[in-house]
């Protein structure tokens, strides 16, 4: 028997009991739904962590001051300054430590030694408060952050003390809506200073963002804002070549190390965090998918159940089939392929619910993404799903001796 | 030369602990072109011979021979490709396909054969048939707007589509009224007259009288074999 025939013969099966092969279908529906969805909010949750930790900056490493026993029990993350246990039992990063480390590190690394306060910003009667960032010239290369307007600071503000600052985005929007805050004076905590550039706007990244933030040079305000720059907070390593992060990090190290006696400081990778949320992540998805596979489980036993109600009720078709010459191939073959089709037509229905579900409904709650390969995986299982519980229907039907088959009433 | 060869056939079956012989040891041979009509009352073994003769159903012991083929040992594939090619079936229940029109059940044993024929040449052929039994016009309505005597019309076309040397039918008039059932005879005693082995089991005496030669069945035996 030709295969367009048994595609016919099977289609005309399904469209001949419409609601029966519509209510199997719904198990299949359901459970490819169930699995697309699932995996969407699994990869869409991935993705936008990942895409957070990436525009910090990849390859970059955080040094800080106090060690730590347990880099995911350190919170903070590579943004927040945070309390350390180290910091008052008197360890510190200093310029001094800085100067040693990158006259001794093999590998090229470009450092930018930064420390924050919460500030008060003032234009006329407008206020905000934000954060204060001292940084040199690198802390632009090195946390990605690019001027939209007017320029960066320079190593002649640092050496002159010169009272130019960088605004973010949201600086710019709140306090200068309808002017380039470019030359413009800026009141930071009561005192003046110039804005000379502004940044381009980031969105959200781990810890604190630039938008709200101003960037000063790395050697103002030691009186009006309390800071001592001999102490560097938090201090990002970028490795030119971002796969070198974990030699570079061991090397720093074994430097510092050296150079405090002890471990009092901590480094932080980010790529090393990154492959750790993605390794979970995975996990997580896999997770979800495996609980709507249940679902789908379900489905194709609801298959199996309608399959064999059907090849009962058509006990004396099969006979009168085998009479004509159908082999047990034949009609093996016939009843796979109407419980493969109820159950592809289900997947392909499925798909078409999770894309629209996750489109319009769940995007509301969480990031998802609909990938092409849980679209493949749903494809795949359900085809499997058809054959693996039509099977056993399709070869009772194929066994049946034609002579019994006819009898049947 | 005999077509059907039937040499000490017995089928038994066990139902529980108690063994049934349905047919305890048959015997004879059906020659090509014969007429035959095999008779008994219900329950004499003759609806189970049939099923051995058109290979639907394995005997217990004996031999069946086929054009000069022994199908008793043969397996189920094999069994298929001889319901297909060589025997063509008439039941008392039409046994037609409901969901699908007459000339589409008329084409389906070609859907199973493992002979390659252009697909417009079975339509061909099976519009040939169904003209010659008069259904011309109602080739592509489905059994249920048919009545039983034109259905088993189309059962007789589905019978003779592989062009099989041997039709059996089993009670084909059954279920028919007389113009009906005489309509069903006369097809039969054509097909007879064009070269066709026949081989026709019935309760009916008057049926019977229109065959060449009658075999008896009682109680799983051969109790008669004459020609009329």
């Amino acid at each position: 028997m030709d295969l367009r025939d048994s595609f016919r013969n099977a289609t005309r099966a399904i469209f001949a009991a419409k609601m029966r092969s519509f209510l199997t279908m719904l198990g299949i529906i359901i459970g490819i739904a169930a699995v697309v969805m699932l995996m969407a909010v699994g990869s869409g949750t991935k993705q936008s962590i990942l895409s957070r930790m990436q525009s910090s900056g990849s390859g970059n490493l955080y040094l800080t001051a106090g060690a730590r026993s347990n880099v995911l029990m350190g919170g903070g993350g590579p943004g927040g300054p945070g309390e350390r246990s180290g910091a008052s039992s008197g360890a510190k990063i200093t310029a001094e430590d800085l100067t040693y480390i990158e006259a001794r590190i093999t590998y090229p690394i470009v450092v930018s030694p930064t420390n924050q306060t919460n500030i008060t910003i003032k234009n006329g009667d407008t206020t905000m408060s934000g954060t204060g960032i001292f940084a040199t010239p690198t802390y632009f290369e090195v946390e990605n952050v690019t001027i939209a307007d007017g320029r960066m600071i320079s190593t002649s503000d640092i050496d002159n003390r010169t009272r130019n600052v960088v605004i973010g985005a949201t600086v710019q929007t709140t306090l200068f809506p309808n002017e380039s805050a470019v030359g413009q004076p800026i009141r930071i905590n009561g005192a003046s200073y110039k804005v000379v550039g502004v940044a381009v706007a980031k969105g959200e990244t781990v810890g604190s963002s630039v938008d709200t933030a101003i960037v000063l040079p790395f050697s103002v305000g030691e009186k009006s804002f309390g800071v001592v720059h001999k102490v560097i907070q938090r201090t990002t390593i970028k490795c030119v070549d971002p796969t070198q992060s974990s030699a570079v990090t061991t090397e720093i190290t074994d430097i510092l190390t050296r150079k405090h006696k002890k471990v009092d400081f901590s480094i932080q990778d980010v790529a090393a965090m990154t492959e750790l949320v993605t390794s979970a992540m995975t996990i997580l998805t896999t997770l979800l998918a495996a609980i709507g596979g249940l679902s789908l489980l379900v489905g194709g036993i609801g298959i199996m159940n309608i399959m064999l109600v059907s090849v009962t009720e058509r006990t004396r078709e099969i006979g009168i089939r085998k009479a004509l010459g159908a082999r047990e191939r034949d009609i093996l073959v016939q009843f796979l392929i109407e419980s493969s089709l109820l159950s592809i037509a289900g997947g392909v229905l499925g798909i078409v619910v999770s894309v629209l579900g996750s489109d319009f409904i769940v995007s509301r709650f969480t990031t998802t993404v609909v990938t092409g390969s849980s679209i493949l995986l749903a494809v795949g299982f359900s085809i499997a799903v058809g054959v693996f519980f039509g099977v056993y229907p399709a070869r009772t039907a194929a066994r049946m001796k034609p002579v019994d088959a006819l009898r049947y009433e | 030369m005999n077509l059907i060869e039937f040499s000490d056939i017995r089928k038994t079956y066990t139902i529980g602990s108690v063994t049934i012989d349905a047919l305890a040891g048959v015997s004879f041979d059906i020659g090509e072109h014969e007429f035959v009509a095999i008779m008994g009352p219900s329950g004499s073994g003759k609806s189970t011979l049939m099923h051995i003769l058109g290979c639907l159903d394995t005997p217990t012991s004996g031999a069946y021979r086929l054009e000069d083929h022994d199908v008793s040992e043969l397996r189920s594939n094999d069994l298929a490709r001889i319901r297909n090619r060589d025997i063509g079936f008439v039941f008392q229940a039409y046994n037609l396909l409901p969901q699908l029109t007459a000339l589409e059940n008329v084409l389906l044993p070609c859907t199973y054969s493992t002979h390659v024929i252009s697909g417009r040449d079975e339509r061909a052929r099976a519009h040939e048939l169904l003209e010659r039994i008069g259904l011309k016009d109602r080739m592509n309505n489905r059994p249920v707007e048919m009545s039983g005597g034109e259905q088993q019309r189309v059962a007789i076309a589905r019978a003779l589509m592989m062009n099989p040397p041997v039709i059996l039918a089993d009670e084909p008039t059954g279920n028919l009224n007389s113009k009906g059932a005489r309509e069903i005879i006369d097809i039969m005693k054509e097909l007879h007259a064009d070269g066709k082995t026949i081989v026709y089991v019935t309760h009916d005496d008057t049926i019977g009288a229109e065959a060449e030669r009658v075999i008896r069945i009682q109680d799983g035996c051969v109790v008669a074999d004459e020609r009329n």
